[in-house]
């Protein structure tokens, strides 16, 4: 590299690079994407097609599987399942992650660095361990078996991660603006509500978009806590159920799985931008 | 407006003392400008008046209240921070009304008071924008809007034009003098460690140094009669110089006038010196400046001392003339503790 930096190679001009890195890229997207694109295809396929026509493009296109998958596979169900799961925990984590940032980066609180030290330390727990005590604590709260149960386990996965994204963030904050609040007489609460959380834009974003994500494809702990009511069931552990004892709906599957994807593709692009500048401006402030 | 009182004030961070035992009355209507190197306390000593910091012992009154144990919103000022400290999510306009907003004044009311201070400061086009389409200056005249906007008995300034290039700074310390007027003569207190921010601006001028206050005074009072010799090299620009005398002899063994016996220093501002033979000082001159009204001529003596001294535009001499000068203006006098003996 160095050599094509220094001397002058009249092939590789700067546009000429920068096109290759292009072509490079694409191509390597291309075969990143290309399982989910074959697989959003075959869900056109009725079963008969699929593994007859090893191609992308269906030869009789249907959306027989999507009705099959809405209607007797109760995909519709795990959907609202899910949505409520996500939409749930989204809001608690977002909510409880900005309150909890705010207070370890910004006050004064005794043993911060001790908590936010254990608070790291569970980090490093694998979640096989933890998932028994957490399904015995939701028992005896008597959320076993409920869909509130579920959203307030799926808000444990990342709330630590999210946390210090917060307490980081506002850390760096200049205390002039909350001196400026006090001040004016403006209390500790609007001073959140309507300086330091707007200012957090961008890390509230990414928490959404972070925990929109886990939540909607977490599959161990759904699967544990709904082992015994099937009603209650998320999309991603309702998919595994297509795998019958001697029969795979294939189709089912794939159409069932595109349901599942889309809506957080469809968040992912919509917030892409916030995200983005999200996560740098943790870096950079 | 209101008046200010400090009384032996003090304020501890653990076991260092930063404020030790400060006095200051503040007449209604004044000007003050605190003053002094970097790190003596003079954000310090604001701040503790704003409510801000804790007051480690002594009383602070506000308009002949104590307002020691009040919240910073009920002492009646307002503080101009150093890096302004707007809500950068916020207009313009928004950023100067939030604070009544949120205390429950009807919108009206509160937008009366922003387009009245907006006028004031001549920002009344930049309501509608953030501050990050702000030029410094703007910012600041934002900053001082939020102030304004509160209708404070005392406006509060930390060194708020030290953000600001050369040019702007001296423009925007005119439009503080002007705004002082203007405002019926509010109650200002500003602090700066800019010596000529403060001999410009201040009806009163503190100097501080490490916790404590050198010398209260108007800016010709400290400028004329400085108390010790910390005021005097820190007050006047170019600074006074100040020699270390011996039994009434320079270091060389002139003998001085005999208002100098038993001073420790002498302290000559650079007018106070002229071109004459039979003079006092001598020395060897190793820069000139040519300012256009005048020229800066720094010199150095036998005892190896670089010393100021100012001629008539165009007349002194060039780098390595020999000059010798008499004292034609005040010879200050200081003892031994650098403290003024009066003439
Ligand atoms: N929160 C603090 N804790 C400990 N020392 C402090 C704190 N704030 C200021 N100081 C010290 O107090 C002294 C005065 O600070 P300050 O009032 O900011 O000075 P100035 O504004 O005159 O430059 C400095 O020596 C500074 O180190
Ligand atoms: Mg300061």
């Amino acid at each position: 590299m160095a050599d094509v930096m220094t001397h002058k190679d009249p092939f590789f001009t700067p546009r000429r690079r920068r096109q290759l890195v292009s072509v490079l890229l694409a191509a390597l997207s291309a075969i990143w994407v290309y399982p989910l694109v074959w697989m959003i295809f075959a869900s056109f396929k009725p079963n008969s097609e699929l593994f007859s026509n090893p191609g992308m493009i269906p030869d009789a296109p249907t959306v027989e599987n999507y009705v099959r998958a809405w209607r007797e596979a109760n995909i519709s169900t795990y959907f609202f399942n899910t949505l409520f799961v996500t939409v749930g925990s989204v809001v608690i984590t977002s909510i409880a992650s900005a309150l909890m940032g705010y207070v370890l980066g910004r006050r004064p609180v005794p043993g911060r660095f001790a908590i936010m030290g254990l608070m790291v330390f569970t980090l490093f727990i694998p979640q096989g361990y933890t998932i028994i005590p957490v399904f015995e604590l939701l028992t005896k709260l008597g959320l076993g078996q409920s869909l509130w149960g579920l959203m307030l386990a799926t808000c444990g996965h990342s709330i630590v991660v999210f946390t210090l994204l917060f307490a980081g963030y506002f850390t760096q904050m200049p205390k002039e603006l909350e001196e400026a609040c006090r001040m004016d007489g403006v209390g500790p609460v609007k001073t959140f509500v309507y300086v330091m959380l707007p200012l957090a834009k961008p890390i509230i974003v990414t928490v959404v978009v972070m925990q929109s994500l886990q939540a909607w494809n977490d599959f161990l702990l759904p699967l544990v806590i709904t082992l015994a009511n099937p009603a209650m069931r998320t999309l991603s552990v309702g998919i595994y159920s297509f795998k019958g004892e001697n029969f795979v709906d294939w189709g089912g599957m794939t159409a069932a799985s595109t349901i599942a994807i889309v809506p957080i593709i469809l968040l992912f692009l919509f917030l892409q931008r916030y995200f983005i500048d999200g996560l740098a401006g943790a870096v950079k402030g | 407006m209101s008046s200010v009182t400090l009384k032996s004030v003090t304020k501890s961070y653990g076991q260092t003392e930063v404020i030790r035992g400060v006095d200051i009355e503040i007449e209604k209507g004044e000007f003050c400008v605190f003053v002094g190197p970097s790190g003596c306390g003079k954000s310090t000593l604001l701040r503790m008046i704003a409510g801000l910091e804790d007051i480690t012992s002594g009383d602070v009154a506000i308009g002949g209240r104590r307002v020691n144990e009040l919240d910073p919103a009920q002492r009646g000022t307002a503080m101009v921070f150093q890096s302004y400290a707007l809500y950068p999510h916020m207009t313009v306009e928004r950023n100067m009304g939030f604070g009544l907003l949120m205390n429950g004044e009807p919108k009206a009311k509160v937008k009366a008071k922003v387009d009245e201070a907006a006028r004031i400061l001549q920002i009344e086009q930049l309501l509608d924008r953030k501050p990050r389409q702000l030029s410094g200056g703007q910012r600041q005249r934002v900053a001082i809007g939020r102030a304004i906007v509160r209708d404070p008995a005392v406006f509060l300034f930390d060194e708020p034009l030290s953000n600001l290039d050369a040019e702007l700074r001296v423009a925007t310390r005119l439009e503080l003098a002007k705004l002082h007027s203007q405002l019926d003569g509010a109650t200002m207190i500003y602090v700066t460690h800019d010596q000529v921010e403060a001999m410009t601006l201040a009806d009163k001028i503190v100097v501080l140094r490490g916790g404590y206050v050198e010398q209260v005074g108007a800016p010709l009072d400290l400028y004329n009669n400085p108390a010790n010799l910390f005021v005097a090299g820190f007050i006047g620009s170019p600074r006074m110089n100040l020699i270390a005398v011996k039994d009434g002899k320079l270091p060389d063994g002139t003998a001085l006038p005999a208002a100098a016996a038993g001073a420790g220093h002498i302290g000559l501002r650079p007018d106070a010196l002229a071109p004459d033979a039979g003079g006092i000082l001598s020395g060897v001159i190793t820069v000139v400046e040519r300012l256009g009204d005048a020229d800066f001529v720094y010199f150095r003596t036998p005892w190896g001392q670089e010393l100021t001294t100012r001629f008539a535009p165009g007349t002194a001499g060039g780098a390595g003339d020999a000059i010798r000068l008499g004292v034609t203006g005040k010879m200050h006098v200081f003892d031994s503790n650098g403290q003024a003996i009066p003439a």
